[in-house]
C-alpha cells in the first residue's frame, strides 16, 4: 500500500474524531433519525409479537377465483399474503390489497377473526380501491425519495400528504426541504424519479404496525400524532408501515410489495406556504403498476399533466379534524 | 304466434336429403333440424335449413307452453316433431318453465361466415334463449375503471373546460369584432 493513502485514511480518522469530540449542538440527519425508528420499530413489533403467547386459529373463507374454499389461519400471525401462498401463486404476485368482511385490508396485515377474504388488483372490474392505495403508495414512496436523495447535511422533515386523489392527475407529498430557493432542473427530477423507479427491482414488502400514540410521539417529533390518534378506532393508536428501512405514517392501506410498480415519476416541486408549518415544498408525482404495461407516449402525456400544481388542501393543524379522517398522515 | 321476423313464404328445398328428395325429404329435414334443437341447444349449419327450421321449433314451444302437456293435440304434435321420445320430458318439464314468462322469441340466430374453400353456402348458428353455453358474443370487462382510463378521462375533461374558456374569451372577442364589422360595412 502507498504510502500517501495511509497517510489519507490517518487524516480521515483523525477528523471523524474531531467531529465526534469537538462538535457542541449535533445536527440531525436523515440517515441518524432512519435508524432510531427502524430500532424502534423492530422493538415494537417483538413486543406485540411476544404477547401472543398461545396460537388461536380462525376461519378465513376465501371469495372468488381460483376457488372459494376455507382456510384455517393463525389469529394475529397470518395475513392474507399467507393465505394467498395457500391458494395460488398468481394471487401471491398480483394481489396489490385484500377486503377483509368488505373492507380494504393490508396483505400484509395479520388477520384477527374468522373473515372473508377477497384479493384485489388493478385490472378488475371495479379497480377503484386498488387505484387509490397505489395513490396513497406513490405519497409514501415520494417520503422515501426525499428522505434519501439529499446529502446528510439536508435534514429534510417531512410534513404530510393529503387523501389520494387519483382524478387530480398527481400524488403529493408537502415536505420542508430546508431548501428555499432550489427550483429543480428536469435532471434533478429525473435523479429523484430514478430512486422512487429503482424500488421495482427489489421485492420489498409494505409491513404495517399499530402502535401506541407514545411510541409513535418517539418515533415521530410531529405535532399531529395526538389528532391523527384520536380520529382513530380506539382513539389512542397510529398505524405506522416499513418499506426496507423507511418508515412512515400513513392510515394505509399500502400495497403488497415493491416489485408492482412500473413507472414512477416525480414530475414537480412547487412552493406553498401553510398557515402553521411556513413555507413548504409540495412534492408531486406519477405512478404506473406492472399489472398495467402503459405506453410511453400516454406516461409522458399523463406525467406532464402532472406538473400541475395539485389543489389538494395545504396542511394545517387548524383543519384538525378533517386532516385526519382524511388523511394518509 | 312467432315473435321474430319470418318469411313470408316457405323454402322449399326440393334437394333437403339428397336431389329429388322433395316435400318428403324436407319434412324429414325439418324434423331432424328440431330435435337436434332441442337436444343440443345450440346448433350449426346451413342458414335458410335453420332459418325454416326456426319456425316449427318455436310454434312447437310455443303450444307447448300455451297448452301444457294434458293438452291431447299439443302431445300429438310433439310427439310428430321430436324424434327422440325423451325430449318430451325436455320439452315440458325444462323448455316450459323456462319460458313461461317470455317476453321475446324463444330462439335465436347468428350468421355465420362463409367456409371457404366449401360449398359457398351462408352458414349459420341457431340456439335457444338461455341456454346453458357460454355467450355467442363473450360478455367484455369493464375498463373504465381501469387506472390509465381514469386519468385520461380526468386529462381530458380537464382540456375540454380550459377549451371552454378559452373559446369563451374568443367568442367575447369576435363579438366585438363582428359589432365593428356591422356598423363600417352596410349595404346599400
Amino acid at each position: 500500500m502507498p504510502h500517501n493513502v495511509i497517510h489519507m485514511n490517518a487524516g480521515r480518522l483523525a477528523s471523524r474524531l474531531v467531529r465526534r469530540f469537538c462538535t457542541q449542538a449535533k445536527s440531525l440527519s436523515n440517515s441518524e433519525v432512519t435508524k432510531k425508528r427502524n430500532d424502534l420499530f423492530t422493538k415494537e413489533k417483538a413486543r406485540q409479537i411476544a404477547n401472543i403467547s398461545r396460537l388461536e386459529k380462525i376461519q378465513v373463507q376465501h371469495i372468488g377465483p381460483p376457488e372459494e374454499c376455507t382456510l384455517l389461519m393463525n389469529k394475529g400471525l397470518s395475513t392474507p399474503f399467507n393465505c394467498a401462498m395457500h391458494i395460488q401463486e398468481l394471487l401471491v404476485t398480483r394481489s396489490v390489497v385484500a377486503l377483509v368482511n368488505g373492507q380494504p385490508w393490508d396483505m400484509h396485515k395479520p388477520l384477527v377473526e374468522d373473515c372473508e377474504l377477497q384479493f384485489l388488483h388493478f385490472k378488475d372490474e371495479d379497480a377503484k380501491i386498488p387505484n387509490e392505495v397505489l395513490w396513497r403508495t406513490g405519497s409514501y414512496i415520494l417520503g422515501y425519495v426525499l428522505e434519501n436523495a439529499f446529502k446528510d447535511n439536508f435534514y429534510v422533515e417531512l410534513c404530510s400528504f393529503p387523501k389520494p386523489d387519483v382524478r387530480s392527475g398527481s400524488f403529493v407529498y408537502d415536505a420542508d426541504l430546508k431548501t428555499q430557493h432550489w427550483q429543480p432542473s428536469p435532471t434533478e427530477l429525473n435523479c429523484l424519479s430514478a430512486i422512487g423507479f429503482k424500488l421495482q427491482c427489489y421485492d420489498i414488502k409494505f409491513e404495517p404496525l399499530e402502535v401506541d400514540a407514545s411510541v409513535a410521539l418517539t418515533m415521530f417529533k410531529s405535532a399531529q400524532i395526538p389528532e391523527i390518534a384520536a380520529t382513530s378506532a380506539t382513539g389512542n393508536t397510529i398505524t405506522v408501515y416499513r418499506m426496507g428501512t423507511h418508515i412512515d405514517i400513513t392510515r394505509g392501506p399500502l400495497i403488497a410489495s415493491t416489485n408492482l410498480i412500473y413507472r414512477y415519476s416525480v414530475t414537480a416541486i412547487h412552493d406553498i406556504e401553510s398557515p402553521d408549518y411556513g413555507p413548504l415544498k409540495r412534492v408531486q408525482g406519477i405512478i404506473m403498476p406492472q399489472q398495467l404495461p402503459i405506453h410511453y407516449w400516454t406516461y409522458e402525456f399523463l406525467s406532464e399533466r402532472a406538473t400541475k400544481l395539485n389543489p389538494a388542501p395545504v396542511p394545517s393543524l387548524k383543519s384538525k379534524q378533517k386532516l385526519a379522517a382524511e388523511n394518509g398522515s | 304466434m312467432l315473435r321474430f321476423r319470418y318469411r313470408f313464404r316457405q323454402r322449399n328445398l326440393p334437394s333437403a336429403e339428397g336431389t329429388g328428395s322433395g316435400p318428403a325429404g324436407r319434412i324429414s329435414k325439418m324434423r331432424k333440424l328440431v330435435t337436434a334443437l332441442i337436444r343440443h341447444e345450440r346448433i350449426e349449419g346451413k342458414h335458410p335449413y335453420l332459418d325454416e327450421a326456426r319456425g316449427y321449433a318455436e310454434r312447437l314451444i310455443d303450444e307447448a307452453v300455451r297448452n301444457g302437456d294434458q293438452h291431447k293435440p299439443t302431445m300429438e304434435i310433439a310427439n310428430y316433431w321430436l324424434l327422440e321420445k325423451d325430449l318430451l320430458h325436455k320439452l315440458f318439464k325444462v323448455l316450459v318453465p323456462r319460458y313461461e314468462n317470455a317476453s321475446t322469441s324463444y330462439t335465436k340466430m347468428w350468421n355465420l361466415p362463409t367456409v371457404y374453400p366449401g360449398g359457398g353456402y351462408h352458414m349459420a348458428l341457431l340456439e335457444l334463449r338461455n341456454n346453458p353455453w357460454p355467450d355467442v358474443i363473450p360478455q367484455q370487462r369493464e375498463v373504465k375503471n381501469n387506472l390509465i382510463n381514469v386519468l385520461i378521462k380526468a386529462a381530458k375533461e380537464d382540456h375540454e373546460k380550459n377549451q371552454q374558456l378559452t373559446e369563451h374569451k374568443q367568442s367575447e372577442f369576435t363579438d366585438q369584432s363582428t359589432d365593428t364589422g356591422t356598423t363600417t360595412s352596410q349595404s346599400p
